[in-house]
């Protein structure tokens, strides 16, 4: 944040500069959260689909809502205040841009799993394709929740009864979220396409790349000529390579010193 | 104001419905049975095993056997379900074609399912690039690459997001499992491969156009809803009625007649291109091409229309009209043609233009209707508009079809044609060439270049225009703009074309020649001297702008009031006749005798010469100029090039002065 010299206005930009902090710490987690549905959502319908798979769907949905709403109250409040700076209005701008980005993720999730709920209902016993997957999202919903660990101890009992009941809930959530993004627009006059993102276009690759499954899919390639370098790989050559070397430059030394 | 957000649009863009998807969803779970399903094995790779993969052979024999078919349907049908994009392949991932053999494939998990329900977004996309940009720098692809750069220039407001979330998601997807984590990219990517499919291949979701309503809405039942069915049922009423044995006679026919050249029945020669990915075919058949294929000349036969919807076709009916010395004909229809689907601008011009050259009394191209019709687009030309000659047009086609398309058919220039027509083998390529094929397609030339050569084509056969020798001085040069079809001519006078540059690069657009006989324009153009850059250079002067043309009219009307000069001394003086009187008729006066060898600009011969720039000392149009030349123009008031055509509808003096 830019260093304010103002005396009088000390004490709100503080206090505006705190509620930029929190906001952005609100933001960054609903984004995680709406990451997380996005991966469970991906096992819905296939061959690890469980009870429990719906009932970490409904809790990570839970929780986003409960994000959605607390950041809703937050910046609301905050982008009708009319005596903001603008720089932190900038701010607050694009958090509202990425919440209502989040949210409109969200929702298109949300009505995939819910039709997906349709076709593979699990109380009727349909068959479920076999995508491949092994494990369930259960860390995927950890994370999501940001626990350590599931509580799997109540494991949900299957009823017919009670996913009726799961469905409508789900639909009144969703015409929920439809609601407020539809009260946000109407609310607060945001112009979207005037926010300036901070960040370059190529984004930086996160500190651990992830070589293996990378060197796992480029396997799959059917390219008979090409070898894919293998960091992984070439790291393994270069080490043997080097020992190699040690231990013949070792072994000359001995004999020299011993002949 | 609030942006409405389409990616809620509760379905306010209905799409055409593809009803394939709910079957192939069916189909796709009754091959997940355990029981009576396709057999999967598990896909090994270098650190793990992934369950579910299913191969290609397996897949086939299963469809071939659930819906009793042969191979062939088997493999169409799986193509299919893999286009669009319920099973992915394993190894190539970016041919989605099922190969029947053992290559693997895996189902796609229902999450990533082709759905109409909800578009597929390109926020998705942007989070799924960034997302293997996170992952490792520089893996996107080119067209991937220049996706990125486009979905950042339109989305930038979002990026912040976007890179956030894909993070999120990278970050998420290493919670789970190594081989979940591979199976889920493999996914992922599949999917992107269906929607935004690489170039040079098609997404089988392209399912067109959106709608507006929703066609399985009921309809409020208003009165304007129930009038739409009364008129609906009146003209259902008013339709005239063909007797089945007529109408089924004729569509057998039609069927017998043109199922040699149908590409879905017979065989296309040398090879379908949709098919092969080899273009011969439309290299052999384009518009220009020298010697046409046998079966394109064969389609000449069927019929009038198809020979002159058939552009190589019409050549030729025009190079044997112009031996048979009446393309007059043909060069109307075209210009008829030109009419209707012309600018709207330009349309009063050209009917002008078009009345002059080829209608009106001793017009130089006139073509014979009978007078009923005359009268009736005469009568229309006084307020034109696109299908003002409508009638002409459809009795000089039937012209055209009964008595010169017979005399076509058997002439020499179409036996000749026929005798040349050139028969190309079919094409056998192997598996591997198919590929190659495929890999080695190009984009065809753009339509902004096809456009230019067309145009180019038509000003040049506007420069080729039958020029009346007779009549030529250096002037008397073609302008290509605005060129209105003329036909061919012989050879173009030696002496025009060293004019032709000048008016190639002159900058104001020309009118077209609506005073093809206008010599009132060098004088007029110098009195008026619009163009000042035009003014030193006589012969840029040619063409003129259309302000100067549009005030022409009236001034020239003024004159001819003024001078007391009949229209029928002006027709007369254009009429073919004076062609062969050249020089000779007592009208004419020795306009120029100092420029003897030149014959006073008589732009009768000449279709298009839009301006023809005579020189001071040339005074040929007399009429013109201004007063002070009051006794010279008297003299020379019978002179032909003076007068111009006035359209009809222009003058005061009605038609029936017109009648020598």
């Amino acid at each position: 944040m830019p260093f304010v010299n103002n005396k009088v206005g000390d004490d709100c930009t503080v206090a505006t500069d705190k509620a930029l902090a929190e906001g952005e710490a609100l933001v960054k987690s609903l984004v995680k959260v709406v990451a997380c549905y996005r991966h469970l959502a991906s096992c819905v319908g296939g061959c690890t689909d469980s009870l429990q798979l719906r009932d970490e769907l409904r809790q990570t949905r839970e929780k986003a809502q409960k994000l959605a709403v607390s950041i809703r109250h937050h910046l609301t409040s905050h982008l009708r205040d009319k005596s903001l700076p603008v720089d932190q209005r900038r701010e607050m701008e694009l958090l509202w841009v990425a919440f209502s980005s989040s949210l409109e993720l969200l929702h298109v999730d949300m009505c995939k799993v819910f039709s997906m709920g349709d076709i593979f209902s699990l109380a009727n016993g349909v068959t479920l394709v076999q995508n491949g997957f092994q494990g369930g999202g259960s860390e995927v919903a950890a994370r999501a929740l940001s626990v350590p660990d599931l509580n799997q101890d109540q494991t949900p009992t299957l009823e017919a009864g009670l996913e009726i009941q799961e469905r409508s809930t789900m639909e009144q959530e969703i015409s929920h979220i439809d609601h407020m993004i539809d009260d946000m627009e109407m609310k607060v006059n945001v112009l979207r396409w005037m926010v300036e993102p901070h960040g370059p276009q190529y984004a930086d690759p996160l500190s651990s790349t992830d070589s293996s499954s990378l060197a796992l899919l480029s396997v799959d390639e059917e390219q008979p000529g090409h070898q894919p370098p293998s960091k992984r790989n070439q790291i393994v050559v270069l080490l043997l390579l080097f020992a190699v070397i040690l231990l013949a430059t070792t072994l000359s030394v001995c004999i020299f010193f011993f002949s | 104001m609030t942006i409405r957000n389409t990616l809620r649009d509760h379905g306010q863009r209905y799409r055409p419905r593809m009803a394939c998807l709910k079957k192939a969803e069916k189909v796709l779970l009754e091959m997940q049975d355990p029981k009576t399903g396709v057999k999967s094995q598990p896909q090994r790779l270098v650190i793990t095993t992934i369950p579910h993969a299913i191969t290609g052979e397996d897949i086939l024999s299963w469809l071939a056997d659930r819906f009793q078919v042969d191979t062939q349907e088997a493999r169409n049908v799986g193509s299919m379900l893999v286009a669009l994009g319920y099973i992915y392949p394993l190894q190539d991932h970016k041919r989605l074609v099922i190969k029947p053999d053992a290559s693997l494939y895996r189902f796609q998990t229902p999450y990533f399912w082709p759905t109409q329900q909800w578009p597929v977004e390109d926020t998705d996309y942007a989070i799924y690039l960034a997302k293997r940009n996170i992952r490792k720098k520089g893996i996107l692809e080119l067209h991937e690459q220049e996706q990125y750069n486009r979905l950042h220039k339109w989305m930038n407001h979002k990026w912040d997001f976007i890179v956030m979330q894909a993070k999120e998601q990278y970050r998420a997807a290493k919670e789970r499992k190594k081989p979940d984590r591979v199976v889920f990219d493999c996914q992922e990517r599949a999917y992107w491969v269906v929607h935004r499919p690489p170039p040079g291949t098609v997404s089988a979701m392209d399912y067109g156009l959106e709608r507006r309503i929703e066609p399985n809405a009921d309809e409020t039942k208003t009165p304007d809803f129930y009038e739409r069915i009364m008129i609906f049922t009146q003209q259902s009423i008013m339709r005239p009625r063909v007797k089945s044995s007529v109408s089924i006679g004729a569509l057998v026919k039609y069927c017998a007649t043109y199922s040699n050249h149908d590409p879905f029945l017979s065989k296309c020669l040398p090879s379908n291109p949709w098919l092969t990915d080899d273009i011969t075919y439309w290299n052999l058949n384009m518009t220009n091409v020298e010697i046409p294929t046998k079966m394109r000349v064969e389609r000449w036969t069927f019929s009038f229309g198809e020979l002159l919807s058939d552009p190589r076709g019409r050549d030729d009916f025009r190079l044997f009209l112009k031996k048979e010395f009446s393309g007059e004909n043909l060069a109307f229809w075209e210009v008829c043609e030109d009419l209707k689907w012309g600018a709207a601008e330009t349309m009063r011009e050209k009917a002008e233009q078009i009345y002059k050259t080829f209608l009106a009394r001793g017009a130089p191209r006139w073509i014979n209707i009978d007078g009923k019709t005359m009268e009736i687009t005469v009568n229309g030309l006084k307020h034109p508009h696109r299908y003002v000659l409508d009638a002409a047009q459809t009795h000089i086609y039937m012209l055209m079809k009964k008595d010169s398309y017979g005399r076509y058919l058997k002439s020499p220039v179409f036996k000749d044609t026929v005798k040349k027509a050139a028969c190309p083998e079919e094409q056998k390529f192997t598996d591997t060439q198919l590929e190659q094929n495929a890999k080695n397609r190009r984009p065809s030339l753009s339509p902004i270049v096809l456009r230019q050569q067309e145009q180019e084509q038509r000003a040049k056969m506007a420069a080729n225009a039958p020029v009346d020798i007779t009549q030529l001085c250096r002037f008397t040069t073609p302008v290509p703009h605005l060129a209105v079809y003329s036909g061919f001519t012989d050879s173009p006078p030696g002496h025009t074309s060293p004019s032709l540059p000048f008016l190639a690069n002159t900058t104001a657009c020309p009118s077209p020649i609506s005073v093809a006989l206008d010599s009132t324009s060098a004088s007029e153009r110098r009195v008026e001297a619009s163009e000042g850059e035009e003014a030193e250079n006589p012969e840029a002067r040619a063409p003129i702008s259309r302000n100067v043309s549009k005030s022409r009219m009236p001034l020239s009307l003024r004159r001819l009031l003024k001078r007391g000069c009949t229209p029928a001394t002006m027709f007369a003086s254009l009429s073919p006749k004076y062609h062969s009187a050249a020089g000779t008729s007592t009208r004419i006066k020795p306009i120029c005798p100092d420029q003897p060898s030149q014959a006073p600009p008589r732009r009768i011969g000449n279709f298009f010469q839009i301006k023809v720039d005579i020189p001071p000392e040339c005074r040929i149009y007399p009429i013109e100029s201004e007063d002070e030349d009051e006794e010279n123009r008297a003299s020379s008031r019978g002179g032909v090039g003076a007068k111009e055509i006035i359209c009809p509808w222009e003058s005061l003096t009605p038609q029936n002065e017109i009648g020598q």
